[in-house]
C-alpha cells in the first residue's frame, strides 16, 4: 500500500519533472487529508528516497537507489528491499572478468581511431586469452606493444589498424600475443 | 643401505612450494617487451642490485652487487628503479591464483608462498602433480611470469624441490623417494641451516642433507636444537611444521631502513632520512595497533659499518614526534662529521598492544589521549589522500630530496605515466602494461 503511493509519487515525478505537493499527492493517492499525505512523504525521508527544503516542499533525493541491472523500468520501480540489490554489480565486476589476468594500458597514436579508441586512453587488457578473429589484442611487433584488430583470414593471421593511414601488420613469424582488450576507459 | 626410503609413504600430505623466478626482474621483463632476454637488473635508486633477471644471473651478477660492478660486468645491462607497487600488485595476484586451488595459502614472502593441497585430488580430479602443473600454468599466461613449483610431504622437501630446478621447473619429491634427493643435496642448501649449523655439521662427518636425516633421533636431539630437530622430521618426509594460512598481525619489532643515492655527510639531512623512517616504522605499527618500550635508530656509513642508539621509553609509543624528540639529543652523539653515510634505520621493538592499562602518575594520559586521536586523523587523512599527507616537519628534507630523484629518472615508470584523475601518490590497483601505439 505504502509501495502504490510511493510508485505514484515517483511516475508523477517521472511525467512532470517535478515532485508533487502536498495537495497533489492527496489526489493522486485518495487520500482524504494532507495528515496521510505527509506520512506517505515522511516514510519516503525516511528510506532515503526524497528530502524536504526549508521551506517544506518535496525534492527528490535518491529516488531510483543503484541502477538494476535485472527487470524492466515498468515492472519494478525499486524497492529497497536488500534482496534486488544482490542482482546489481559494481563497475570493477562490469568491466574486468579474470580479474588476475587484468592489466591496464596507456593509448599512445592514433591506430585505433576508427575502433574509437584514443590517444590518452585506458584499455583494460586480459592476458592469456586465445584472441578471435576481431578482436582488439596487445600483440608484441618488433620489441613494443602495438594494438590492432586481429585478423584471421583462410587460415593465415595479420593485424589490422583502425585507421587507413596505418598499413596492415603481417608476421614474417609466429605473431606474439599479449593479451586481449576487453573494455576502454576515458575519464572527461 | 645406500638406496633405502628415509619413509615408506609418498604423500602423507601434499605441500607445494611455489617461488617466483627473479621475481622483480622477470616482473618488468613481462611489462615491457623489450626487456625481453637482456640482462635487467632492479635496484636503480639504492645502487645496488635488489633482483636480476636470469640473463644477469648467467653473467655473474649477484644480490647486493654495486651497479657499478655490474657495469663492468655486463655493460649491456638494463638497470631500472624498483617499483615496488607493481611488484606488490603482482605478488597479491600470484596467491590469488593459487587460492582458485586451495585456501591453505601461507604467503611466505612476496615471491613465495606454501600451499597444502592434501586430500584435494579428488575435489579437483587430478593428482596431486597434475594440481601443481595447473597452478603452474595459471601463473605463468595470467601473469606473464614464471615460477618454480616444488612438491612434496613436507614444507621442507617442497622447498627442496621448487629449487631442483629453475627456472620453471616442476620437480615432485614423493617421500619414498626423498632419500635420492637428499643424496645430492649439501647441507648448506637445506632450509633453515645456516652457515654456522653447516660448519659443525661438516665436523661431525656429514656431508649431505642425507647423511642429515640418516641421523637418529638421539643423536639431533643431543647434539642441535629443536627448530633443527623439526627439519630432520621434515626432511624424512613427517610433516611437523603447519602451512600457517593467517595473515600476519603480530610483530616481534618492526623495522625500516632506506638508502639514499648519493651517500651524504650532511647532518641535518639525515636526521630528515631518520625522521622518516621513524614515521613509516610507526604508520606500521598503528595500522597493527602495536607500540613499541624501545626504539633503536641507526646509521649504515659508506664502509657498511654502523652506529646506532637504543631509545628507552616509559610508555610504549607509536608516534613519531615523541620518538623523534627523544632522539633529537642522542643523535648530536650518532652524528661524526665528515663521515658519509649511505642509509638510516629504525626498529621498533619490544612492540605490545597500543591499549592504555593504567594511568601513571607523571604522564599526561590526557594528553597522551589527545596525540593519539591526532594522529587517528593523520592516518585517516593519509588512507585518503596518499602516505605522508600529513607529515613531520623534520621528514621534509627527505622528500626534497626524493623529488630531486624522480627528476633524474630514479622513479618507476608506473609514477610518471598518470591516467587522468591519478596522482603521484594514489593510482589504480592494476599494474600497469605500459603503453601501447
Amino acid at each position: 500500500m505504502t509501495s502504490s503511493g510511493q510508485s505514484k509519487i515517483l511516475s508523477y515525478y517521472k511525467n512532470h519533472r517535478r515532485m508533487p505537493s502536498f495537495s497533489e499527492i492527496m489526489t493522486l493517492c485518495g487520500y482524504k487529508s494532507k495528515n496521510a499525505a505527509h506520512r506517505l512523504v515522511q516514510r519516503m525521508i525516511k528510506a532515503g528516497l526524497v528530502e524536504k527544503d526549508a521551506s517544506g516542499r518535496i525534492l527528490p533525493k535518491n529516488l531510483w537507489g543503484p541502477i538494476p541491472v535485472i527487470g524492466t523500468v515498468e515492472a519494478g520501480w525499486p524497492s529497497p528491499a536488500e534482496e534486488e540489490l544482490v542482482d546489481t554489480m559494481s563497475l570493477d565486476a562490469y568491466l574486468i572478468r579474470n580479474k588476475e589476468a587484468s592489466f591496464i594500458m596507456k593509448v599512445k597514436g592514433n591506430s585505433m581511431k576508427d575502433a574509437g579508441i584514443f590517444p590518452g586512453d585506458m584499455v583494460i587488457v586480459e592476458r592469456g586469452r586465445d584472441p578471435k578473429d576481431g578482436d582488439i589484442v596487445i600483440a608484441e611487433v618488433d620489441r613494443e606493444w602495438t594494438m590492432k584488430y586481429f585478423r584471421k583470414r583462410s587460415g593465415k593471421i595479420y593485424l589490422d589498424p583502425a585507421n587507413e593511414q596505418y598499413s596492415k601488420i603481417i608476421p614474417k613469424e609466429e605473431l606474439k600475443v599479449a593479451a586481449v582488450v576487453r573494455a576502454v576507459i576515458r575519464r572527461y | 643401505m645406500i638406496d633405502t626410503p628415509l619413509t615408506l609413504s609418498d604423500f602423507p600430505k601434499a605441500i607445494l612450494h611455489i617461488d617466483g623466478d627473479a621475481f622483480f626482474a622477470s616482473c618488468e621483463q613481462s611489462l615491457e617487451p623489450k626487456l625481453k632476454g637482456r640482462p635487467v637488473v632492479t635496484g636503480k635508486e639504492r645502487n645496488i642490485v635488489a633482483s636480476m633477471s636470469y640473463e644477469a644471473k648467467q653473467r655473474g651478477v649477484t644480490r647486493g652487487m654495486a651497479l657499478q660492478e655490474v657495469r663492468k660486468l655486463c655493460p649491456d645491462v638494463v638497470v631500472l628503479p624498483s617499483d615496488y607497487e607493481t611488484y606488490s600488485l603482482l605478488s597479491k595476484r600470484f596467491f590469488d591464483i593459487v587460492r582458485r586451488y586451495t585456501s591453505a595459502v601461507e604467503e611466505y614472502s612476496i615471491d613465495e608462498c606454501f600451499a597444502d593441497i592434501t586430500g584435494l585430488q579428488r575435489p579437483h580430479r587430478m593428482s596431486y602433480s597434475e594440481i601443481a602443473k595447473r597452478i603452474q600454468t595459471e601463473l605463468d599466461r595470467d601473469l606473464g611470469t614464471s615460477f618454480s613449483v616444488g612438491l612434496g610431504p613436507t614444507k621442507v622437501l617442497a622447498k627442496v624441490a621448487s629449487k631442483w630446478n629453475k627456472p620453471s621447473g616442476l620437480t615432485v619429491i614423493p617421500g619414498n623417494y626423498a632419500h635420492r634427493y637428499l643424496a645430492k643435496l649439501p647441507l648448506e642448501k637445506i632450509w633453515g641451516i645456516g652457515p654456522q649449523t653447516t660448519a659443525y655439521l661438516e665436523k661431525e662427518g656429514l656431508r649431505t642433507a642425507l647423511d642429515f636425516a640418516r641421523r637418529s633421533e638421539e643423536w639431533v636431539k643431543k647434539k642441535l636444537t629443536k627448530p633443527h630437530l623439526e627439519i630432520w622430521f621434515e626432511l624424512r618426509g613427517e610433516s611437523v611444521l603447519p602451512v600457517v594460512t593467517e595473515e600476519k598481525t603480530d610483530y616481534q619489532s618492526i623495522s625500516k631502513m632506506k638508502t639514499f643515492r648519493p651517500s651524504s655527510s650532511d647532518k641535518a639531512f639525515i636526521f630528515a632520512q631518520l625522521s622518516r623512517n621513524i614515521e613509516n616504522a610507526c604508520i606500521k605499527a598503528r595500522r597493527y595497533q602495536l607500540a613499541a618500550r624501545e626504539v633503536i635508530c641507526f646509521l649504515r656509513t659508506q664502509n657498511f659499518e654502523h652506529h646506532g642508539v637504543e631509545l628507552t621509553f616509559s610508555r610504549k609509543t607509536a608516534l613519531p614526534n615523541e620518538i623523534v624528540n627523544s632522539l633529537k639529543e642522542h643523535y648530536e652523539r650518532l652524528y661524526r662529521p665528515g663521515q658519509i653515510y649511505r642509509a638510516t634505520g629504525v626498529i621498533l621493538t619490544k612492540l605490545e598492544q597500543d591499549v592504555i592499562r593504567q594511568l601513571d602518575i607523571f604522564d599526561a594520559v590526557l594528553r597522551v589521549e589527545r596525540m593519539r586521536k591526532l594522529f587517528a586523523g593523520v592516518d585517516a587523512l593519509d588512507r585518503r589522500f596518499g602516505k605522508h599527507t600529513v607529515t613531520l616537519g623534520s621528514s621534509l628534507a627527505a622528500d626534497h630530496h626524493n623529488d630531486q630523484l624522480r627528476e633524474r629518472g630514479d622513479s618507476a615508470k608506473r609514477k610518471t605515466i598518470l591516467f587522468k584523475g591519478e596522482n603521484e601518490r594514489q593510482r589504480l590497483a592494476i599494474p600497469f602494461m605500459g603503453e601501447v601505439g
